[in-house]
């Protein structure tokens, strides 16, 4: 029954055509979260919605990898769904669910580490069955997609220099507008320790994107 | 001017995230120090920069993805069978409680083991211990007991009597 009304609110949703969405839309993450805590279906869709793009990046980020971010950040919006209960207030409802996003990219790394050392020749892009990334869903224009290609890939590839905490803190801060103290929260350190990832993680894009 | 720059405390100057005491001492820093107030402007610009820039990297096709999403979830949520609830559960069951009742059974019924064995028996079943094998009158002569070739032959150990002595001395003899 529950699984219906999953699918169904979910496809509503996709759809755009969920009477109570409107109302529901104006709520803050917080609110949402306790809805999806009594299981309302829409409220979690709507933080899905609201979140999915951000929780990729970050997870992206972390990870390096499209097909891994795309599965570990999916998993995270479940571990959501199924935990939204422990959800107490005491913090933005954004830095509690990156933590969880974070601790799964961190556990994820980990096996894929140990995998790592028992397959050793097996490397992400390897497996032909793995799903690739899929086109980016707005449409541009094509001189002005081709002039985002080319600015995305830059910072693709500046952020891929940084180490993984710089890349989570400087998302976490640029796309979340997190804190340094809630970064620190996230990231599971101290705000110092926060604050020299986010400075040096900027020092060093800012190195990178103007070839200082 | 200062021999140490504030350089990890400049984004959390320019956010507005500082309170205090400790802005006042980066804000006074920054009027002395040209330096870091280059620092903070290059961080500046970059940090209105970036939120565009990041929004353009690739991403899925959402559609797709919350699908993928909802079809996880219920794989989740999809109520998985208990053990008793499988016939397999009930097979093993069947199986453990027959094997339990022929062990009683076993115990129970004394004609189904056999008769309980003698003293004399479990005796002869005893282990023999170290100490009760220097008893034995064979090995007191060790000698011949290293004549393993001798003992394979049973007519020989039948006339063991008859067997010279070894030498004294001998590297087949040792006390």
């Amino acid at each position: 029954m529950k699984i219906m009304a999953l699918a169904m609110a979910g496809e509503a949703a996709d759809n755009g055509r969920v009477p109570g969405l409107t109302g529901l839309k104006e709520l803050p993450d917080e609110e949402l979260c306790a809805k999806v805590a009594q299981h309302d279906q829409q409220a979690f869709e709507l933080l899905v919605e609201r979140h999915q793009a951000r929780a990729y990046r970050l997870a992206c980020s972390i990870l390096g990898n499209e097909a891994d971010a795309r599965d570990v950040s999916q998993d995270a919006f479940i571990r959501l769904y199924e935990a939204a209960h422990r959800f107490d207030g005491r913090s933005r409802f954004s830095t509690w669910f990156y933590r969880v996003l974070v601790n799964l990219c961190i556990d994820h790394r980990r096996r894929r580490k140990w995998w790592g050392k028992l397959l050793p020749l097996a490397g992400p892009g390897d497996d032909p069955n793995e799903p690739g990334i899929d086109p980016p869903s707005a449409e541009p224009g094509p001189d002005q997609a081709a002039i985002g290609r080319e600015s995305a890939g830059q910072l693709g590839e500046a952020l891929k220099r940084l180490s993984p905490n710089q890349r989570t803190a400087v998302l976490l801060q640029v796309q979340e507008g997190l804190s340094s103290r809630e970064i620190a929260q996230v990231l599971n350190c101290s705000e110092n320790t926060a604050r020299v990832h986010i400075h040096r993680g900027l020092a060093a894009l800012k190195k990178i994107l103007r070839n200082e | 001017m200062a021999a140490t720059h504030p350089e990890t405390a400049l984004v959390p100057f320019i956010r507005g995230e500082l309170g205090g005491a400790e802005r006042d001492r980066i804000a006074h820093h920054l009027d002395d120090c040209v330096r870091c107030r280059d620092a903070a402007e290059s961080f500046r610009s970059l940090l209105a920069e970036l939120p565009a820039r990041v929004e353009e990297l690739p991403t899925p096709e959402w559609t797709v993805y919350r699908a993928e999403i909802r079809r996880k979830l219920a794989a989740r949520l999809e109520p998985r069978l208990r053990w008793w609830q499988t016939g397999l559960g009930w097979a093993s069951l069947a199986t453990a409680g027959a094997a339990l009742a022929a062990l009683v059974l076993w115990f129970a019924i004394p004609g189904l083991h056999g008769p309980a064995p003698t003293v004399d028996e479990l005796a002869m079943e005893q282990p023999m211990d170290v100490a009760d094998v220097a008893d034995v009158g064979l090995l007191r002569n060790y000698g011949v007991v290293e004549r393993l070739d001798l003992l394979e032959n049973y007519d020989v150990i039948e006339h063991l009597d008859e067997i010279k002595p070894a030498p004294q001395g001998s590297n087949a003899v040792r006390s």
